[in-house]
């Protein structure tokens, strides 16, 4: 009996000293002390990734929607898309979480000691850099907004809340702040290229900078000649017009600080291709000398859909296609060779049909961009041919009938009536609707297109012919005709396309639709001159502001001497019914209600 | 026991019948009407797509979002609303007047009317829109209020249904170059299929003012 009672005492010494796991407190394992972050290099490496991968905003390829929204491209996927106006909050940036993340981040990175000091000022002048665009990001839909510096803010209980506030910046000064912040860091970033444009080089920076001066710049110019300026009186919104020059000069020597760099080139791999070639100077990462910065994509796990979801039918590899395809009204935009006046001709003075032997020929002599940049009907994707046909015509009874099936059926000579991929009128799914494909960013990698693996197409934010256009605008802007002249021709030579002999400011607006078509320009641009109401103005039919497409027919006609070649039609496109309408109240995102909720300090934009 | 169970009974369903009550609203019943008028007349206005609107806000509450108003295109505007003292604003830029923000304080108990005093940069009288086979005339005063203002286009425009502005329309043309005073106006419409083929018309003019966001309208007059 006694010895059971020692064993028990003992059993119960023995509990006593071991049960004490530390069970409650136990370091966890789903969150990361800064310790252990900052204490370790790749652990720092892949925070810094994670900002890459949240910066990508407004219109870009993993939103094949944001490519309808403009007189860009038209959905073709459902029924018609009802849109008119824009939102209030249209590609509106305001992301504080990832400023507090950012700034976290170079409070760790200045202070840890795991790293050598090359790599740490390069990692601080990439998270700058990064900061410097989601500023600019919020900038240029918003217009000023609070600037917070290096602060990571900390609430405590009890603590008064309104030192956390800051009010809005000016205009001119978040422009100033991401000016300023480029010029700070760009000798910390590398000189060389880095792999697929993916991280921010100095050059990355300087295109930044460049890109906000000229959006500054023009801003100040082009809204004070409004009838009615848009600004706040407290300067959130708008800039004063004698600042337009410094702006000007700014973006023109950052600019030509990335041309005379060395380390990029307007590509020119393939001159006797000068379509082929364009399209690889945007969409072929390999021995890429083009693009400065980009959003890579990379399989496995970060790949995009755009591709998968835009690729002709008669191409794709799994069951999406034909989500939207491009419109006549940016197909007409590109200029002829020789010929400015890009518009597809279809009929002649009389009003009679012209035949074309084949469909590509409607199109031969076009400005080669416009073969990188779409599919047109009967070119080529991938070694075959994209067959865009809407139908078979026939003349009876003195006038030209249509007759259309469901796509890719033939009649009884077996000869195609409507093609696989369209296009056609109804709501019918996979299906294109406006006569083009995209060719810019479509993938052509095998199995690019399927939904197990999707496409590695990276998207290109800067790249140089950006340099030389921001180059040629300030330039003109600044009255040096002759430099601004010479800078467009660049662009323009490159392209394979006459040069010119004088310019005028439309040129500017000319040459950036065709050679920024699809690459999250041209909102912006048209917003930063103040031309997005004269053009998008909303009026039925309206040569730009209505979507328009182009239909192709084959003449099946026996006996008729056209017998056998292509006629085209110009339509309304029934999926857009609406006219792009742009307000007043759209050239600012609206501040939204909330934010003055917490915080007070903001003002609201004008028109809210 | 069993007087234990009637308790409980009573209980509960004295509990179903009081319980409900004390943190909800009866929905707002009082109405505020208004009109948007300049010396007496109603302006005619783009009443689609919420484009000309009022604000109200209300004092006394933490946070100060503020309840739109949408005005319709005769320039009328009505919300249902809680008793008690509103502040009625213009939207800022917004609408075819001279942008100012006085605010009108509004004491709402039961159904209120309030007129909205504004400035046209322009009015447009005696409007007489008709239409001869397919070509719609139109005779109107366009007459200058603010001396600094610009005519950017006078439009004339018909519908198919009786909302009819610069977006919602079937036949439209823009005349530039045009000085306030009278006018006589005319729209050839013979190519124009939709006219030809709608079962009712309805026909308007509208001037846009250099620099405002919206056009002022005449009345809509039925054509067919």
């Amino acid at each position: 009996m006694k010895l059971k009672n020692i064993f028990i005492a003992f059993a119960l010494v023995l509990f006593a000293l071991t049960s004490c796991s530390e069970f409650l407190e136990r370091e966890p394992d789903t969150i990361l002390s800064d310790d252990q972050v900052f204490g370790d290099e790749v652990m720092i490496k892949s925070v810094l990734s994670n900002f890459y991968g949240r910066i990508t905003w407004g219109q870009h390829i993993d939103d094949s929607y944001s490519y309808t929204i403009l007189d860009e491209a038209s959905r073709s996927e459902s029924g018609p898309d009802t849109r008119q106006g824009f939102e209030d909050n249209r590609w509106r940036v305001y992301d504080y979480t990832l400023m507090r993340n950012l700034n976290q981040f170079l409070k760790g990175v200045r202070e840890t000691d795991v790293l050598d000091a090359d790599t740490q000022k390069m990692l601080e002048g990439e998270a700058r850099f990064i900061r410097a665009w989601l500023y600019f990001n919020m900038a240029r839909g918003m217009g000023g907004m609070p600037i917070i510096g290096d602060e990571v803010f900390e609430y405590s209980p009890g603590m008064d809340i309104t030192t956390l506030q800051y009010p809005r910046s000016t205009e001119a000064e978040i422009y100033n702040y991401i000016i300023s912040e480029c010029e700070a860091i760009k000798n910390f970033l590398p000189e060389n290229p880095s792999i697929n444009a993916a991280r921010a080089t100095k050059w990355a920076a300087l295109m930044l900078k460049a890109r906000a001066a000229v959006y500054a710049g023009s801003i100040a110019n082009y809204n004070n000649k409004m009838p009615n300026p848009i600004k706040t009186p407290g300067g959130e919104v708008g800039i004063d017009a004698n600042l337009a020059q410094g702006y000007y000069q700014t973006a023109l020597s950052a600019a030509e600080e990335v041309i005379n760099s060395g380390k990029y080139e307007l590509q020119l791999n393939k001159p006797d291709d000068r379509g082929r070639n364009f399209y690889e100077a945007l969409s072929v990462k390999e021995n890429n000398k083009e693009v400065i910065w980009a959003r890579d994509y990379k399989y496995p796990g970060q790949t995009n859909g755009f591709t998968q979801i835009n690729i002709p039918a008669s191409h794709a590899e799994d069951i999406d296609r034909a989500y939207a395809g491009p419109i006549l009204n940016l197909v007409e935009d590109f200029e002829y060779i020789n010929d400015r006046d890009g518009e597809i001709k279809i009929r002649d003075n009389e009003g009679n049909y012209i035949f074309y032997d084949r469909a590509e020929d409607a199109f031969a002599n076009k400005d080669p961009r416009l073969w990188g940049t779409v599919i047109y009907p009967g070119t080529i994707f991938k070694g075959s041919p994209v067959v865009l046909q809407a139908g078979q015509k026939y003349f009876e009874n003195g006038e030209w009938h249509v007759r259309t099936s469901t796509p890719g059926s033939t009649d009884e000579n077996d000869i195609l009536i409507t093609s696989i991929n369209g296009p056609n009128q109804s709501n019918d799914q996979y299906v294109n609707k406006s006569g083009f494909f995209f060719r810019k960013f479509l993938d052509e990698t095998p199995s690019a297109s399927t939904r197990g693996r999707r496409s590695e197409m990276w998207f290109p934010r800067f790249r140089f012919a950006e340099a030389v256009m921001i180059a040629s605008e300030a330039a003109f802007e600044l009255g040096q005709a002759d430099k601004a002249l010479t800078y467009l021709n660049m662009v323009r030579e490159r392209a394979g396309i006459q040069p010119l002999t004088s310019m005028t400011f439309d040129d500017i607006v000319q040459e950036r639709r065709v050679e920024f078509a699809f690459e999250d320009h041209r909102y912006w641009d048209l917003k930063r001159w103040r031309i997005a109401d004269k053009v998008w103005n909303g009026i039925q039919d309206d040569p730009n502001a209505q979507q328009w497409g182009l239909f192709p027919y084959l003449v099946n006609d026996p006996g008729n001497p056209n017998h056998g070649k292509w006629v085209f039609d110009k339509i309304k496109i029934h999926m857009s019914p609406f006219p792009r309408d742009f307000q007043m109240r759209n050239y600012y995102n609206f501040i939204d209600q909330g934010w003055i909720n917490n915080n007070p300090k903001l003002v609201k934009n004008p028109y809210q | 026991m069993i007087q234990y169970k009637y308790f409980v009974i009573i209980l509960l369903s004295v509990m179903m019948f009081t319980a409900c009550g004390l943190d909800n609203y009866d929905a707002p019943q009082s109405e505020l009407h208004g009109k948007i008028t300049y010396n007496g007349q109603t302006l005619g206005l783009r009443g689609t797509g919420e484009a000309v609107q009022l604000q109200l806000y209300q004092d006394g509450y933490e946070l100060r979002d503020n309840i739109p108003v949408y005005v319709g295109q005769d320039g009328t505007f009505s919300a249902k609303l809680f008793d008690g003292e509103y502040k009625l604003v213009t939207r800022n830029q917004n609408g075819p007047w001279v942008n100012s923000r006085d605010t009108t304080v509004i004491k709402l108990n039961g159904t209120t009317t309030v007129d909205v005093q504004v400035t046209p940069y322009f009015t447009i009288s005696g409007a007489n829109i008709s239409l001869n086979g397919s070509q719609l005339n139109a005779s109107f005063t366009v007459n200058q209020v603010v001396q600094t203002a610009n005519i950017e286009y006078v439009m004339l425009l018909v519908s198919k249904t009786n909302f009819v502005d610069d977006v919602s329309y079937i036949g439209r043309e823009d005349f530039r170059n045009v000085e306030a005073g009278a006018l006589n106006l005319s729209m050839d419409l013979s190519s124009n299929q939709q006219v030809a083929s709608a079962k009712a018309l309805f026909g308007r003019v509208g001037v846009r003012t250099v620099g405002a966001d919206q056009a002022i309208y005449s009345d809509v007059v039925r054509l067919k």
